[in-house]
């Protein structure tokens, strides 16, 4: 079954994910969402019986790593493509939902 | 019918482990220069891959091998999808569907009866970073925007979850310090709940008047045993009176205020997290054979119920004095190797309890780094024992030797205490010595005025005071009589 989402549907997201969404903005975002679940209904066309709902993908390496220290050798990266930073700590806005 | 008190725990432990769960950075943050020890995967960049640490599994396999619990060949890791700043991915890797660890117990003991909690489950997850809020009270209201320091993200963390089975304020503390020792016995965590490698969250609600159970509230930020204790306290009497006035409970999560005493509401309906749990894809499951499981048996330390135990049977003593010397196992070794060195049990246990627990408590220390080792505290103890030291002077000799690091002959000679007891010629000599010393005293005696035979006593103190108790007081007295003549 194809879903859609409207105006209203896409502002109540954005809150719900506590993002920042100008007017401006609100209509590439819901077609954007419309895109993903256009896709969503074209992978529920096929016919999945027999089939898990999820399976770990095969992974080659090993799955543990023994218990032992290794620095980061370029911290400074962090720090110059953090969007910012304030002397050694990241800066993010506030915290919105408080109490 | 009083309502009953029914009381669930989550506890966190922070593994012992050198390095995060799904990284290599160091797991030590406290002390250290904020996101110094950070890389890009607990930074959450884009196309990293976690790979989990093999120490923590085997620091949550041993810990729930403490609690009884089965330890699962097979379990696997979800996310827990939250949004907040401190979080760099935007969710938690942790344990839900299923987690390392099933169905265990812990016994705790309140009022010299054993009561056993039942263990739910024990599951692995990563710890979050931390906020700083720069505002001059360190509030966040009015905050403009909050820094981040990631170096904890990703810390390794046991999550061990109860079974409703407590029943008072009382027990939940209990629970909490038998969990928190059976961790430091394990050295799978320091438990030290006011770093933060200890948090406990409580679930409480109270029985319908038909005995059902009754809606129950979690209480988180009880960072201190004696603040889980208030905030139990303060949340079972405001349900009692919501529920008397007529009220309902609401499910809900409250927070626990310490300063004032309170616990309060956290978030409401509106922003109430769903955490829209989903496997995580990035991490294969956690297969743990059965030969690894009992390579982690194999490896377990005496625990301190079984210790407990075995100090009853071995050494005959109190229960008071088996929980203080087991408390910490470093001290019960310490205990062991002292009576090892040929310390008599008893005194060797009321010598630990009482003098080097006060020395140590004295100088801030504790006992892995206290100089008085178990050789030379037997050495001590069988002196006091055979007699040929008081108490007292023991007492003064064990602080010698702890804060000044000497040796147990070091601190005789330094106090100038008599090797021994003193009898015979010296004691002879040192009588003669105090008499001419008092001149009018031994005159009066000598002339048959001491009536009361106040005087003599009076000698006979300054005798024995001189010898440091170390002579046999009848002795004392012949001697004295000999020189003075009566
Ligand atoms: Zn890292």
């Amino acid at each position: 079954m194809k879903m859609t989402v409207d105006r209203d549907i896409t502002l109540k997201m954005a809150k719900a994910a506590q993002l920042r969404v100008e007017p401006e903005q609100v209509e590439k975002m819901m077609n954007s969402i419309n895109d993903i679940l256009d896709f969503c209904a074209l992978v529920g066309d096929l016919d999945c019986s027999g089939v898990p709902d999820f399976m770990w993908r095969m992974r080659k390496l090993p799955s543990r790593r023994p218990d032992v220290p290794k620095d980061w050798p370029d911290r400074e990266i962090f720090e110059s493509k953090a969007p910012t930073f304030e002397g050694e700590f990241f800066k993010t806005p506030r915290i919105m939902a408080e109490g | 019918m009083a309502r009953q008190i029914v009381i669930g725990l989550e506890v966190h432990l922070q593994l012992l482990t050198k390095t995060k769960l799904f990284c290599s950075c160091s797991a030590e943050y406290i002390g250290h220069t904020p996101n110094s020890n950070v890389c890009p995967i607990c930074l959450a960049v884009p196309g990293t891959l976690p790979l989990l640490n093999d120490g923590a599994v085997a620091l949550a396999s041993r810990l729930g091998l403490g609690l009884h619990c089965t330890i699962q060949n097979y379990s696997t890791f979800g996310r827990k999808n939250y949004f907040y700043a401190d979080l760099a991915k935007a969710y938690q890797i942790t344990q839900y569907e299923l987690p390392v660890a099933t169905k265990g117990y812990l016994d705790i003991e309140l009022g010299g009866a054993s009561k056993r909690v039942r263990i739910h489950h024990l599951h692995l997850e990563e710890d979050a970073g931390k906020l700083v809020h720069p505002t001059a009270d360190g509030r966040l209201t009015g905050a403009a925007y909050s820094l981040v320091d990631y170096n904890r993200g990703g810390v390794p963390l046991s999550e061990v979850v109860s079974e409703p089975d407590m029943s008072s304020p009382a027990e939940a503390k209990e629970y909490v310090m038998r969990l928190r020792q059976l961790a430091r016995y394990l050295d799978v965590s320091d438990g030290e709940m006011e770093s933060g490698s200890l948090r406990v969250d409580a679930n409480i609600s109270l029985t319908n008047a038909d005995g059902t159970l009754g809606t129950r509230v979690e209480i988180k930020n009880m960072n201190s045993l004696k603040a889980l204790e208030r905030a139990l306290e303060y949340e079972i009497s405001r349900q009692n009176k919501v529920l008397d006035s007529g009220g309902r409970i609401v499910q809900e999560t409250r927070l626990w205020d310490d300063a004032e005493g309170v616990t309060r509401s956290m978030r409401n309906k509106e922003t109430a997290s769903d955490y829209r749990y989903y496997p995580e894809m990035d991490l294969a499951p956690i297969v743990i054979s059965d030969s690894e499981i009992e390579g982690y048996r194999q490896s377990m330390p005496e625990l301190p119920q079984e210790k407990r135990l075995r100090f009853a049977q071995s050494f005959g003593l109190s229960g008071e004095e088996i929980a203080i010397l087991t408390e910490q196992k470093a001290l019960a070794d310490y205990y062991e190797a002292t009576v090892s060195a040929g310390a008599p049990t008893a005194r060797a246990a009321n010598w630990i309890r009482m003098e080097v627990l006060r020395v140590l408590n004295e100088l801030g220390q504790d006992i892995s780094e206290f100089r008085v080792k178990p050789d030379a505290l037997a050495g001590l103890v069988k002196k006091i024992e055979q007699g040929d030291i008081s108490s007292t002077i023991g007492k003064d000799l064990l602080d010698l030797m702890a804060r000044e690091d000497l040796t147990l002959d070091e601190a005789v000679k330094r106090l100038g205490a008599p090797q021994g007891r003193l009898s015979g010629d010296a004691l002879r000599e040192l009588a003669s010595r105090i008499v001419s010393s008092q001149p009018d005293v031994a005159e009066t005696i000598k002339n048959g005025l001491d009536k009361k035979g106040g005087k003599i006593k009076f000698l006979q103190g300054l005798v024995m005071k001189e010898a440091r108790g170390q002579a046999d007081p009848n002795e004392v007295a012949g001697c004295l009589s000999e020189l003075l003549g009566s």
